[in-house]
């Protein structure tokens, strides 16, 4: 019985820990090739020939920009080139919205930040050429973005020559990049797509709305952004409202909206002929946000299940605990007197209705919210 | 000449011409112009280039080409027109509008392809080049007598000329860096280029690998390897995000450039039959000719 037992404890413990490992079905179709996780070329269950370096499993060392190392030298080329300082903790915090560590730290393991060469091989003729070399490696993290933003493919942006080592002192540098960090990201009120839909050219998009009070973070969508979007050394004026032309698909083009506004909504509620007002609570429900509220995100009181569940106007939906007991009149603005604070809520409001005016009709005769006021006015 | 094509009257003269000089058409046959397993390739994955151009560079500085220093080669003014390899360049990069999913201008690398089944081999009527059994396509400078028709045949329009070299004018192309591959190098601009945009390994593996990247990432690349059968196929090949006539890639049909005729060719050029006889012949329409417009005036 014993044996049994300690028989089922092992297959369970094997099959967890198979489970674990298990980059999922279809992993074959995932965008790395084979050779990176297998070292033969029919990797089987029994025997599946894994290497070290990269699995399924991404970075889960996802540490803060600040947690990084600041300066990273890269002095493989010491012969022709001074070391490469590079100013890791700085382009880090950039890579935020371009796809965080991944973005270069890619296919690493669920363990410590392994080194490019521990893939990457340092020969150029070698015998498995489907992954690029250290120096391809090294380079391909670089020069898309400089390129880009830079419009310039030089060496020595990176790399100072042997005889000019004036500019390229690590102390120099690492004071420099010292606690140097991105400005903050500014973001636009509105923006306005131009379209080709029949259903309504424009689509008048309200940033601000979405991150303030959809809640919504920059890296809901802003994932593989490239440095460009903001920083083009061949844009001209800065200030200018400029026509930018995008060549994405339908899909494409959707993706972002469709994630919280679903596909079946009428087309209208985007597009539209005309530009459209911001988001207002009020008008479109009948119940405009006061100071407490218009801060809040809507999942706050609507739940984060979409679409978004609807809420009465009474306050005890809410706030379950408020009752006559302990319901601190003054947060609406209005300190009730001893006199007032004695009775109870629906004395006055009736029906414990809190979207109708209150009424004084039960003790007071001809007296009238807000004519005559239950206490005194403390501000909201 | 309706149903029968240029090629077919090339072959059919060919074999009379064979049968004429009666000589074997495996007379020339060594170790060169033949197809082996393991030849050489390399991929051009322009997705990756970043048109920095030392790649030309090096190919200047391993031809023994005036190069210049590699610095100048950052200018991207360069890039505004559009360029062809010649006799002071064999490699130049092209720059082209942004194709799918990117920002960034696509950069071509334009050099010889070095057909499986090369034009040039089979139109050059003394034999001077050959396709060797490591992929490269090169030429004997001793034996080239400067008649171009290796320029003429090229799908690719390769083959350049030192038009204004008086003497001894030479064909100049690349050469698969054929001198470096020998002594176990890379090619030169393989060897420079940062960012491996260019890969060099067996064809079979690159066609692997070209295969798997598309597979892998159809949103980065058009489904085409180019040179996986253009002309029969070539030992460099292309990826890249927009399609490639666009990219100033000639557009070819799969069948090889003519190649029956290359050794029946070289075989009828090297004993000088077919111009000796042709000469007779024309000689002979020349007199038969001359002789009816004597008979004619006789007459009046």
């Amino acid at each position: 019985m014993k044996k049994i037992f300690a028989l089922i404890l092992i297959t369970v413990f094997a099959t967890s820990i198979n489970a674990q490992q298990s980059p999922g079905k279809d992993h074959s179709k995932l965008k790395i090739s084979c050779k990176t996780c297998h070292t033969c070329d029919v990797p089987t269950k029994s025997e599946p020939c894994l290497v070290v370096c990269p699995r399924e499993k991404m970075v889960t060392v996802y540490q803060k920009p600040e947690q990084t190392p600041e300066l990273i030298v890269i002095d493989q080329m010491v012969d022709r080139y001074n070391p490469v300082y590079f100013s890791h903790r700085i382009h880090a915090q950039m890579s935020n919205m371009g796809g965080g560590c991944e973005g270069c730290h890619h296919f690493n393991t669920s363990g410590p930040i392994l080194k490019c060469s521990s893939c990457h091989e340092s020969s150029r003729k070698r015998d498995d050429v489907s992954i690029p070399d250290l120096k391809g490696a090294y380079h391909r993290q670089c020069m898309d973005c400089h390129r880009e933003w830079s419009h310039d493919t030089g060496c020595n942006s990176c790399h100072t020559p042997k005889k000019d080592s004036k500019n390229n002192n690590k102390d120099n540098l690492q004071k420099k990049y010292a606690g140097k960090q991105h400005p903050v990201v500014l973001e636009p009120t509105k923006l306005v797509y131009e379209t080709k839909s029949d259903k309504g050219k424009f689509v008048t998009f309200y940033h601000n709305d979405h991150t303030k009070k959809f809640g919504l973070s920059c890296t809901t969508c802003h994932k593989q952004e490239s440095c460009t979007k903001c920083h083009d050394v061949n844009k001209t004026d800065k200030n200018k409202n400029q026509k930018v032309v995008t060549k994405k698909t339908f899909e494409d083009q959707h993706k972002n909206c469709i994630s919280c506004h679903s596909k079946t909504e009428n087309c209208n509620k985007c597009h539209n002929e005309k530009t459209l007002e911001p988001f207002d609570h009020g008008k479109k429900t009948g119940w405009a946000l006061n100071k407490y509220h218009i801060n809040l995100s809507c999942v706050k009181c609507h739940g984060s299940k979409l679409p978004y569940k609807k809420v009465d106007n009474k306050c005890s939906g809410c706030h379950k605990g408020w009752d006559s007991e302990n319901f601190k009149h003054s947060v609406t603005g209005l300190q009730l007197d001893e006199m007032h604070s004695e009775l109870s809520c629906e004395d006055c409001h009736m029906e414990n209705n809190y979207a109708k005016k209150p009424s004084c009709d039960g003790c007071h005769d001809g007296y009238s919210f807000p004519k005559q006021k239950p206490g005194k006015l403390v501000g909201k | 000449m309706p149903g029968k094509s240029r090629r077919d009257f090339l072959k059919s003269s060919a074999l009379i011409g064979a049968g004429v000089a009666g000589i074997s058409t495996t007379a020339k046959a060594g170790p060169d112009n033949i197809l082996s397993e393991d030849r050489m390739g390399v991929l051009v994955d322009t997705t990756v280039c970043v048109g920095c151009r030392n790649c030309e560079w090096a190919c200047k500085d391993a031809h023994n080409l005036p190069a210049g220093n590699l610095e100048s080669y950052e200018d991207r003014k360069v890039l505004d027109t559009k360029r062809r390899p010649d006799h002071t360049a064999l490699t130049v990069v092209n720059e082209y509008a942004s194709g799918k999913n990117s920002n960034l201008p696509v950069d071509v690398k334009v050099q010889c392809m070095h057909c499986d089944h090369p034009a040039c081999v089979s139109a050059c009527i003394v034999g001077a080049f050959s396709k060797h059994e490591n992929g490269a396509v090169t030429w004997d400078t001793d034996m080239c007598i400067g008649c171009r028709y290796c320029m003429a045949a090229c799908p690719f329009q390769i083959p350049a000329f030192e038009y204004e070299k008086a003497l001894n004018p030479m064909i100049m192309k690349c050469d698969f860096c054929i001198d470096r591959t020998k002594e176990g190098k890379v090619p030169a601009c393989v060897s420079i280029c940062p960012v491996e945009a260019l890969t060099y390994g067996t064809r079979t593996e690159l066609v692997k690998i070209a295969r798997d990247r598309i597979k892998r990432n159809p949103d980065r690349y058009v489904d085409h390897i180019f040179g996986e059968y253009e002309v029969g196929g070539t030992s460099w090949m292309y990826l890249a995000n927009k399609e490639f006539t666009e990219l100033d890639f000639p557009k070819l049909g799969e069948k090889p450039a003519p190649g029956v005729s290359e050794s029946i060719q070289h075989g009828i050029f090297a004993y000088f039959v077919p111009p000796v006889s042709l000469y007779a012949l024309l000689g002979g329409i020349m007199w038969i000719s001359k002789r009816r417009k004597e008979l004619d005036e006789e007459i009046k």
